[in-house]
Parts: structure tokens; C-alpha cells; sequence
């Protein structure tokens, strides 16, 4: 009995597996168009070309659709043009850099340019003038212990 | 049991409104016994939420089913570790986890400072006390974890239970998720004694003297949590992979880069009191990045593998998000006054100015992360469509941020506070920076293209000259001036100033976490089917399947594929992936086998049997460099634990801008050098 669980469970281990070599659709052409377009399986977020699930629900079948389609000489623009007819936008692995899309680009760098600005702010509001100080030291003397603490560096450092 | 549970979890709820209401009254009306009977309320609460986590933890140990909790997360097969990892396994459990471990961190701050902050602990509490009640609020109303499997108005248990997801039955997911919560819940502690310094207008800095090892133990918690996560990922998603952008991990990251960008920002207000309102706000934003985080993982708002699933929860943590926001920010502005700066900025190229410029990439880059994450749902909000974002945006918009930063993290070491001088600008770059130009022209004369990778390398080196010199010249100065050799000199150097030189040994582990990250420019794949007794390669690796193995045992069956590894037709290995299938829940997992070497890790996985049943399906993986990442993780988590060591000497900033001084000081010193 307990023999024929385990055939049982390997055999549903077995069904797991795919029905079509994957070697099929790891070509580097089908790798191409499929890294433009997101893998919806939902437990990813790579590209369909980078899903590495072997009989990944949506990665799988999209790989085979890409192939049909390449044979019938479809141009990677047109076939990624089939996907977003079909699902949508977010088909495609990263936001177009065209209408809301754009934005989705741009707010990153937009944030980092406001923070560069509130950091300008900050240091023109919060840097003190530099005093203007009558020095007490001769410039010779100043000159003396300026070598004197370079020499002390230097013999430090060697 | 579960009445008694049930019960437990209600009444340290009504416990937690006295302690928060008799702290405030207390507070007020200067009352210190309803002080002291909201410390002890908090001991009451701890005591509460631990006897009905335990009575949970027994239900789930003993296998009773007639728990729904028990009977959909453990079944009768499973180990006995995994059985106590299903108490934060699924999301009522996970939020009593949660909440014990609050509550836990509640009785531990009443405990060390009952004696002391006599005017800001009553808030501190009652901080604490308002969060508990909110996750309290969860256990007792709306994910109760002690309901029972019922027909009618019978209670039945299950004959077994479903068993926890498989993906989560491996080691470093029974330690995960506990160190990633220690560190979530513990950013409650610097950040109620942040409030509370703003409630009572405490002008000096008392709160971040007394947060900062709660601040750095947090953040360790947090390292160790997101590390263990990507190990997990590693190891058991069969991709290799160790960070996919996936919204739970980016959730994750988002509190650790705020609390990164105010442990360092926290050392210009204890050095020079400045940024106090920065870092009322870092210190805010990380805790509520953390309740985030738990909402994003847990209320469907995004779809991510991570997820506990679509609950109606989001909806509490959006009020309670809401609410703590709007109070903080009212505090904050109310507050401004005693958030002045004592000090000024001297000059632009000066540590203080390093800081502004590494919290501003830090906060660029957790507001790339956030953007990023919540894209989909702002898209499908403003237009109706739902716009994807995934790896390759974060990793397009997060490389040249990360870069910068580690650019910054050998510079600031090098830049001395108040002001550096362009002769000791010079003097202190010159050899980091031609060590990094040497590097990277000898790399791309070695044929890497890859601009990136030749950046990250060449900065890597960069930030380890700088650290390493500063060793050197203290260790140096230590041996000669004191007579020590030199590795006693390093040990001295390091002690008399832990923050210091800990610090730079946790720079050190970052580095060593990118250059594992850069191998991930030279990753090899290759899918392949392999009959029995033939070859495939990939690399330099030549692989050959031998056998088929298949067993089972109470909890799964499994098929193992036994491949030898050869090397210039050498063998040098043999290597075993496994396929399993979990017989409670159906559900298959991948026991990969991973040949780790410092140089690069192969990475087989056994994805499934082939067409004909006569071979396998072999995901095979090359990672260069990998291991570096955990390499460094090690180093970062040494240097951490070192910067908690109390330092030999204390250390005193002078705080006071010296105007028209500095000429008479030189003077000083020179008077005395000549007569030496």
C-alpha cells in the first residue's frame, strides 16, 4: 500500500513536469522578446523571458505563444503588441516611457532632484560665514608648524 | 484552552487601554502611583499576550485540530520545528507574534528605565501602550487565532491538519521571520522615546543617548531578517535568486534603509546638534515604514508571492497609519522650536555635509522602492490600468543610487568634521583613488564590458584602501606611541572607539555585499534535459546524470537526481537536487544542490522529470562571487556587535562654533611646539 502511494505521489510529481521540452523555448531569440514582457504567474516578478519555473502558468505558455508567433515571422515589436492587446499594459515587464508610464520613470529622479535642492537649502541656510579673524601667528611661524605637522604625518604614514 | 486563550487576549486588551489612559493621567497630573500602575499594567500585558501565544504554540505542538488556525497550518507529519514556525506561519498567528513580541519589548524598556526619564517614560509607555491596543484590536476582532472548526453548534476536529506552505518548511524560514519582526517592533522603541521627548519638549538630546544600542540592535535584527530572507530565496525558490523586487521584500528594505540613513544622521545631532527635526522624522518614518510593511504584506494591496492573502486588515492599518501620522507631524511642527540646530555647517566639503549627501541618496533610494512597489496600484487608480513594474525597473533605478552611496562610503571616513583642506583632500585620496583606476583598467583589460560591474569593482577598492588606511595610521600611531604590536594595536585602536572603527567594519561587510552582487553580472543558465548517463555543460562545469533516486517519508515524497560535476574532465563533485512533493498539501518544492565556492556557486536544480520519464530536467546555475554576500552579511553583523561595545575612552564633541579662536589656538600649539 504504501509503495503504491509513493508511485502514486510520483506520478503526480511526474504530471508536474512539462508535456514539451522546455529546450524549446529557451532560445535566445524567444529569451529577447520575453524579457520585455512581465511574468503575471503572480509568484515573480521577473520577466518572462528570466522565469526560471519550469511549467510556470503564465511564463510557459507566453514562451510558446512568442515562438508560434516568430515562426509565422513576427517582429518582436508586433508580437509584444499582441500581448498588451491582450492583457493590457501591464504586460510589459516596466512602465513605457510614454504617458502615465513616463511619470513612473521620472518621479525617482524627481525626488532625488528635490532633495538635492532641500540639501542646497539646507546648506546655504545653515553654513556660517567664515569669520574674518586677524591671525596672531606670523606666517613664518604658521609655515614651521605646518611642515613640522607634515613631517610628523609623513613619518606616521611611512 | 482556547477559552482561556481567547480570554487572555481580551483582557490584556482592556489591561493595555488602563496602562495607556493611567501613564497619560499619570503624566498630567504629575500622579505617580497611576505612573506606576502602568508600568505594572505593561508587565500584565507581557504576561497576558505570553499565555496566549503559549496556550497557540501547544495547540499547534499537540496537533489540535479542532483549532482552525492549528488544523490549516500544521499537520500530524511535520517536524516538530516546523510545527512552532507555524505559529507565524499564518496571519492570525503571525499577528499575535507580533504582538507578543511588542509586548515583550514594552516589559523590557519598563524594566531598564522604571528608575529613570522620570517625565518621558510615562509617554513612552503610553506610545508603546497605543500600538499594543491596535495589534490587540487585530487579535481580539478580526484575525482571532483561537477559532474553532464547528458544525452547527458542534465542535469537531479535523482528522488532520493541511501543513504549513513547504516553501516554508526549511530552517532559515523558522528563523526569519522572528529576527525581521524583532527588528519591525523594535523601531517602537527609539520611536516612542522620540515622541515622547517631543511631547514633554525635552530640548537636549536624552532620547537618542538612550536609543542608540536599541536603535543598532534593531537594525541588526533587521540585517540578520532580510539576509536569512534572501538566503531562504536562494536556497529554496529553485531560481538562485536573492532578491526579486517582490513587494513583501521591498517592504522589508524600505524601514532598513530609513533606519541606515538615521544611524548616521543620528551622529551629526549627538557630534553637533544638528538635523534634530531630520531625525525626528527618519526615526518616525522608519517605525511607520515597519506598520507599512506588515499592512503590505498582509492586506492584498499588492500582489506578491509573500503575501498571507486579500484580507480586509489593510483597512485597520490604513486608519491606524493615518492617525499616528497625522499626530506626528502635528507634533513635529508644534515642536520645531526645540528642534533648532546648535550648530552650523562650516563648510560644504566636511563629514557633516557627507551625511546630508548619503541620507539623501539613502531617502532616494527607499522612495525609488516605494514608488516602484505601489506603481501598479497608483497606475490602476489614476488611469484605470495597471501598469507592471518589476526587477528590471528597481534594478535600472537602484544600481547607480547603490553605487553612489558606496562611492560616499569611503569618501565620508576620509572627511574631517567641520572642514577638510584640499592638501589633506589630496593626501587622503590619492592612493584609494588610484588604486581604483588601476583596478578597473586592468579589469577591462581582462575583458569585462560591463560598465557597472567595472565601477562597482573598482569602488570596492576603493572604500577598502580608505578603511584599511584608516586602521593602519591608528594602529600605527597606537604601536609606536604605546610599544604594542601590531595586532594588540588594532584590537586597542578599535576599543577606544567602537562606534568608530565598528563602523568601518560594517562599511567593510557592504563592500564585501557588492562585489557578491556585482557577480551577478557574470551569472550562466541553462535549462537542460538529460537522460540518464548523459552530459551537459555549462561553464567550465561538465555535468553527467548517474541516477534516479525516489523515496518517502511521513511528510513528503521525494526523486533525487545523483549528477557528477567535472573540471577539465576531472570529477570534482557529485551533487544531489531533489524534487519533493508534501503529501498534506500537495504542494511540490525543490531541494536544490548548491556547490559553494568563494569564486562562484553551481546551482542544480532538479525542476522535473523529463518527457519521457527517463531523465531530468536540470536547472543548472553558475554565481560568481555569491558567497561574498554572505561573507559580508558576517562581517556587517561582527562590526555591528562591535559597535555595541562600550568604547574605552569617552569620547566629547565640542558643540560651541569657535569664532576668532582658531588663530590663538594655532598659536598655542606653535608657542609650544618651539619650545619642545
Amino acid at each position: 500500500m504504501r509503495r503504491v502511494k509513493t508511485l502514486a505521489l510520483l506520478i503526480a510529481l511526474a504530471t508536474l513536469s512539462i508535456a514539451q521540452n522546455p529546450m524549446d523555448f529557451v532560445s535566445p531569440d524567444i529569451r529577447r522578446v520575453g524579457s520585455k514582457l512581465a511574468c503575471l504567474c503572480g509568484s515573480c516578478r521577473n520577466s518572462v523571458g528570466d522565469c526560471s519555473m519550469i511549467a510556470c502558468g503564465y511564463a510557459f505558455p507566453a514562451k510558446q505563444k512568442i515562438k508560434q508567433l516568430q515562426t509565422m515571422g513576427a517582429s518582436d515589436a508586433s508580437i509584444i503588441g499582441r500581448f498588451v492587446k491582450e492583457q493590457g499594459l501591464k504586460a510589459l515587464v516596466e512602465p513605457e516611457a510614454t504617458g502615465f508610464g513616463l511619470v513612473g520613470w521620472l518621479m525617482p529622479g524627481f525626488a532625488l532632484f528635490l532633495g538635492l535642492i532641500a540639501v542646497w537649502v539646507y546648506l546655504k541656510r545653515f553654513r556660517a560665514p567664515m569669520p574674518a579673524v586677524v591671525s596672531a601667528v606670523t606666517p613664518a611661524r604658521l609655515a614651521e608648524y605646518e611642515s613640522s605637522a607634515a613631517r610628523d604625518l609623513d613619518r606616521m604614514e611611512s | 484552552m482556547e477559552n482561556v486563550g481567547a480570554l487572555s487576549l481580551l483582557l490584556a486588551f482592556c489591561v493595555a487601554i488602563f496602562a495607556l489612559f493611567s501613564a497619560v493621567v499619570g503624566a498630567l497630573r504629575k500622579n505617580m502611583f497611576l505612573v506606576a500602575a502602568s508600568q505594572r499594567a505593561v508587565y500584565l500585558v507581557w504576561a497576558l499576550i505570553t499565555t496566549a501565544s503559549g496556550l497557540l504554540l501547544y495547540g499547534l505542538i499537540t496537533d489540535d485540530f479542532r483549532l482552525q488556525y492549528v488544523g490549516s497550518h500544521v499537520n500530524k507529519a511535520m517536524p516538530l520545528m516546523y510545527k512552532i514556525t507555524a505559529w507565524w506561519g499564518g496571519q492570525e498567528g503571525s499577528l499575535l507574534f507580533w504582538s507578543w513580541i511588542l509586548s515583550c519589548y514594552g516589559a523590557v524598556v519598563v524594566l531598564t528605565n522604571r528608575k529613570q526619564f522620570k517625565t518621558i517614560m510615562p509617554w513612552v509607555i503610553a506610545i508603546m501602550m497605543f500600538t499594543q491596543i491596535f495589534f490587540l484590536i487585530l487579535n481580539n476582532f478580526v484575525v482571532p487565532p483561537f477559532q474553532l472548526w464547528a458544525i452547527g453548534r458542534g465542535v469537531i476536529a479535523l482528522p488532520d491538519g493541511q501543513g504549513l506552505n513547504p516553501l516554508l518548511q526549511t530552517p532559515s524560514m523558522a528563523i526569519h521571520p522572528p529576527m525581521l519582526y524583532l527588528g519591525y517592533v523594535g523601531f517602537i522603541v527609539p520611536f516612542a522615546f522620540a515622541i515622547a521627548s517631543l511631547i514633554t519638549k525635552q530640548a537636549g538630546d536624552e532620547w537618542i543617548h538612550t536609543t542608540r544600542r536599541w536603535t543598532l540592535v534593531t537594525w541588526l535584527f533587521q540585517t540578520v531578517g532580510v539576509t536569512l530572507g534572501m538566503g531562504w530565496a536562494y536556497y529554496v525558490l529553485g531560481w538562485g535568486g536573492y532578491w526579486g523586487w517582490d513587494p513583501v521584500e521591498n517592504a522589508s528594505i524600505l524601514p532598513w534603509i530609513t533606519a541606515t540613513a538615521f544611524l548616521h544622521s543620528v551622529m551629526m545631532q549627538e557630534k553637533k546638534g544638528m538635523m534634530k527635526v531630520w531625525n525626528m522624522v527618519l526615526v518616525s518614518a522608519t517605525f511607520f515604514l515597519c506598520i507599512f510593511g506588515t499592512m503590505l504584506t498582509r492586506s492584498g494591496l499588492v500582489q506578491s508571492v509573500h503575501a498571507f492573502g486579500v484580507s480586509q486588515i489593510g483597512n485597520y492599518f490604513a486608519t491606524f497609519l493615518a492617525i499616528s501620522i497625522a499626530a506626528t507631524v502635528w507634533l513635529i511642527l508644534d515642536r520645531l522650536e526645540f528642534l533648532k540646530s546648535e550648530s552650523h555647517l562650516e563648510s560644504v566639503v566636511s563629514r557633516e555635509s557627507s551625511f546630508l549627501f548619503n541620507n539623501l541618496l539613502l531617502l532616494a533610494s527607499c522612495f525609488a522602492v516605494l514608488w516602484g512597489t505601489l506603481f501598479p496600484v497608483i497606475s490602476e487608480a489614476v488611469t484605470g490600468e495597471k501598469i507592471s513594474v518589476d526587477a528590471p525597473f528597481f534594478n535600472r533605478v537602484n544600481i547607480p543610487i547603490g553605487l553612489f552611496l558606496l562611492f560616499l562610503t569611503g569618501v565620508g571616513p576620509l572627511v574631517a568634521w567641520r572642514r577638510s583642506s584640499l592638501d589633506s583632500l589630496k593626501r587622503n585620496f590619492f592612493w584609494p583613488t588610484v588604486s581604483m583606476f588601476v583596478l578597473m583598467a586592468a579589469l577591462f583589460g581582462a575583458g569585462i564590458r560591463n560598465e557597472y560591474a567595472l565601477m562597482s569593482f573598482g569602488l570596492c577598492l576603493f572604500v577598502t584602501v580608505t578603511i584599511f588606511s584608516e586602521f593602519f595610521k591608528g594602529t600605527l600611531a597606537i604601536a609606536q606611541k604605546d610599544g604594542m604590536n601590531y595586532a594588540r594595536a588594532v584590537v586597542e585602536l578599535t576599543h577606544r572607539n567602537t562606534r568608530r572603527y565598528g563602523g568601518y567594519l560594517v562599511h567593510m561587510g557592504i563592500v564585501v555585499m557588492f562585489v557578491g552582487f556585482t557577480g551577478a553580472a557574470f551569472n550562466l543558465d541553462l535549462v537542460s534535459e538529460v537522460s540518464m548517463g548523459k552530459s551537459f555543460n555549462l561553464g567550465r562545469y561538465e555535468m553527467k546524470v548517474t541516477e534516479l533516486k525516489d523515496g518517502e517519508n511521513d511528510n513528503f515524497a521525494w526523486m533525487k537526481a545523483s549528477i557528477d560535476v567535472f573540471v577539465n574532465g576531472e570529477k570534482i563533485d557529485t551533487l544531489e537536487p531533489e524534487r519533493r512533493i508534501y503529501k498534506a498539501s500537495r504542494q511540490p518544492a525543490s531541494h536544490v544542490a548548491i556547490r559553494r565556492r568563494m569564486g562562484e556557486d553551481l546551482f542544480l536544480n532538479f525542476a522535473a522529470m523529463a518527457t519521457q520519464g527517463q531523465g531530468a530536467v536540470i536547472q543548472a546555475y553558475v554565481f560568481p562571487l555569491v558567497s561574498w554576500v554572505w561573507a559580508g552579511f558576517w562581517v556587517v553583523l561582527f562590526g555591528t556587535l562591535i559597535c555595541l561595545v562600550p568604547s574605552k575612552i569617552k569620547y566629547s564633541y565640542a558643540r560651541t562654533e569657535v569664532v576668532g579662536a582658531t588663530s590663538r589656538a594655532v598659536a598655542a600649539v606653535v608657542e609650544t611646539n618651539a619650545k619642545s
